[in-house]
């Protein structure tokens, strides 16, 4: 169990190598840091030592991207090994990956990839992620994902799907705002009714990201821009919905120095007026 | 653990899925594009249009992003050697290696694990394979010292001593020796901060081949310039006894300098187990792991 814990309104954000130099300089002020949980899971000095070094000072959270709750095969119990070990060495106040697969027969393909939202498949990623929970032993986030594809087979909404797996879980809600943006786009339902399907007494975390047009309309998660004010008035509508909420920025590619980063975390704090 | 085991259909939908992914991209028009008339047509059946996209759109973005992140590790991974291909070239090679070798791990930074000896092979007779080929051994080396646990230093007692000679050092994961003909450590760390992705051009051989310890410490990365014998000698110790060794390198140099050698060696030896090149002594062969990437 964490003795940690993070303010119900704190902000946060994603660690990133390109800002260790500044960050290790200055310490700036910060809710919280989250990190990739499998940059961490390997032997390797240099990042162990560096994460200790943000530990000593901040909440850490882990975030993944190898689970594969979806996944056609078992969970991995090594992958899974290795999650609890890192988590209790940083003592995470949480622990959080995606609704998703990303490996099968063998071959991971490391993208977040959606299945059908079928009952069938909830029971299977409920079953899988209460396991994962009390495994960790501290509370486990699943987060919704941004997707380019609908599947013919899916009976269900995808926050139907969501909400249900969560619910039957026990776990809790990992809830990016970008992603039920972006996939709002790109399949054409109402972000606002995706809103209404969540608990919010069992929201963990928001995500907010930035994202990219693609010249035929449709929206890529690429977190490499700024938040669009569209996902900032999303965040605002959740917030008025089931705020307080501790609240994450994630920049993942083209990230620019970290005080334009804490600067575009910050603006959270007027979405939230 | 949860028993509960997966929907035939869903391990069904996705290998169509993942074949889809893992289609090549065209090169033919000089930029990269993804070909979706080719997609698997179960996948394209199991996915619906969409309000901006067909179903064979939909599916090319993933496509595209399964290809474009594993160029990016690769690049990231063979850094030297991506910028003296240029990326148009380099991805083509690291294309062919991800189609033989699609990643396995949870981990993308597996991913380019065996890509230096996949592009050794892939090179043929190009003109500059060698260089290539050392650069590509030097990014792996790198990235090996890079991934190095943490493991303390060899620090001999009385009894190591008496039992050094017919004993192998073994290796620390976080030091490599490096025999460079072209200034290639140079250029990746002149490279290091210049971004870019056209090729730079291959720097003139150096006039004489020339070791280097490279050392995984705290602020990153350092470089240690060997004399020609001790790098030989380190070398030899990887992978034989002290005697072997010893021996091998004797055999090895011209009879002038067989007079000095035992002292030489004797202080060399000495200067790396004080450096921590070494984590311990060892009775049985060296491991595969011992033998690895981490001589170049």
């Amino acid at each position: 169990m964490t003795t940690r814990s993070i303010a119900r309104d704190a902000l946060g954000l994603g660690l990133r190598i390109p800002h260790y130099p500044w960050l290790f300089e200055h310490w700036p002020e910060v809710g919280y840091f989250e990190v990739i949980s499998e940059n961490f899971l390997g032997p390797a000095l240099p990042p162990r030592a560096r994460l200790d070094a943000v530990r000593a000072r901040y909440p850490v959270v882990l975030h993944g991207v190898g689970l594969y709750l979806l996944g056609h095969a078992p969970l991995d119990e090594a992958y899974l090994d290795a999650l609890c070990r890192l988590a209790d060495r940083v003592d995470a106040p949480f622990v959080t990956d995606h609704l998703c697969w990303t490996g099968a027969h063998g071959v991971s393909h490391h993208d977040l990839l959606p299945a059908p939202y079928v009952p069938e498949l909830v029971e299977l990623a409920a079953e899988r992620a209460y396991a994962v929970q009390r495994r960790l032993g501290r509370p486990f986030g699943i987060e919704n994902l941004s997707s380019y594809v609908e599947f013919g087979r899916s009976t269900m909404t995808e926050w139907d799907f969501y909400a249900s797996v969560v619910r039957e879980a026990g776990c809790w809600f990992m809830l990016d705002v970008n992603n039920i943006y972006v996939s709002s786009q790109n399949h054409g339902f109402d972000p606002g009714a995706y809103l209404d399907a969540v608990d919010f007494s069992r929201v963990l975390q928001v995500h907010i990201a930035g994202h990219t047009r693609e010249p035929d309309g449709t929206l890529v998660d690429t977190h490499d821009h700024p938040v669009p004010a569209a996902v900032w008035a999303l965040y605002a509508r959740a917030w008025r919905r089931g705020g307080p909420f501790p609240t994450l920025l994630e920049w993942d590619d083209r990230i620019p120095p970290m005080p334009e980063v804490l600067a575009e975390l910050s603006k959270a704090r007027e979405a939230r007026a | 653990m949860s028993d509960r085991t997966a929907p035939r259909w869903l391990g069904e939908l996705q290998a169509h899925f993942g074949a889809v992914l893992r289609s090549p991209l065209d090169r033919s028009t000089g930029t990269l594009r993804a070909t979706p008339a080719e997609y698997d047509p179960d996948a394209l059946g199991a996915v619906l249009d969409g309000p901006r996209a067909r179903a064979a759109e939909r599916l090319a973005v993933y496509n595209r992003q399964y290809w474009f992140r594993l160029f990016g590790a690769l690049q990231t991974a063979f850094p030297l050697t991506a910028r003296l291909l240029g990326h148009w070239r380099f991805n083509d090679y690291a294309g062919r290696f991800l189609l033989a070798h699609p990643p396995r791990s949870w981990d993308i930074d597996h991913a380019p694990e065996g890509f230096e000896t996949f592009l050794a092979g892939a090179l043929g007779d190009d003109v500059a394979r060698d260089a290539l080929v050392e650069a590509a051994r030097i990014d792996a080396a790198w990235r090996a010292l890079f991934r190095a646990p943490a493991t303390p230093p060899f620090q001999p007692t009385a009894a190591d001593a008496a039992r050094l000679l017919d004993a192998r050092l073994v290796p620390s994961p976080a030091c490599a020796f490096v025999l460079e003909r072209w200034p290639l450590l140079e250029l990746k760390s002149a490279l290091a901060s210049a971004r870019g992705e056209a090729p730079v051009p291959l720097p003139a051989p150096l006039p004489q081949a020339r070791w280097w310890a490279l050392v995984r410490e705290t602020a990153g990365i350092r470089h240690l310039p060997l004399e020609a014998r001790e790098g030989e000698l380190l070398a030899l110790l990887r992978r034989r006894t002290v005697r072997a060794a010893l021996a091998a390198l004797e055999a090895a140099v011209p009879e002038p300098e067989r007079a000095a050698l035992p002292g030489q060696a004797q202080r060399w030896l000495a200067k790396s187990v004080e450096r921590g090149f070494w984590t311990g002594l060892a009775t049985e062969p060296p491991s595969d792991e011992d033998q690895g990437s981490t001589q170049v």
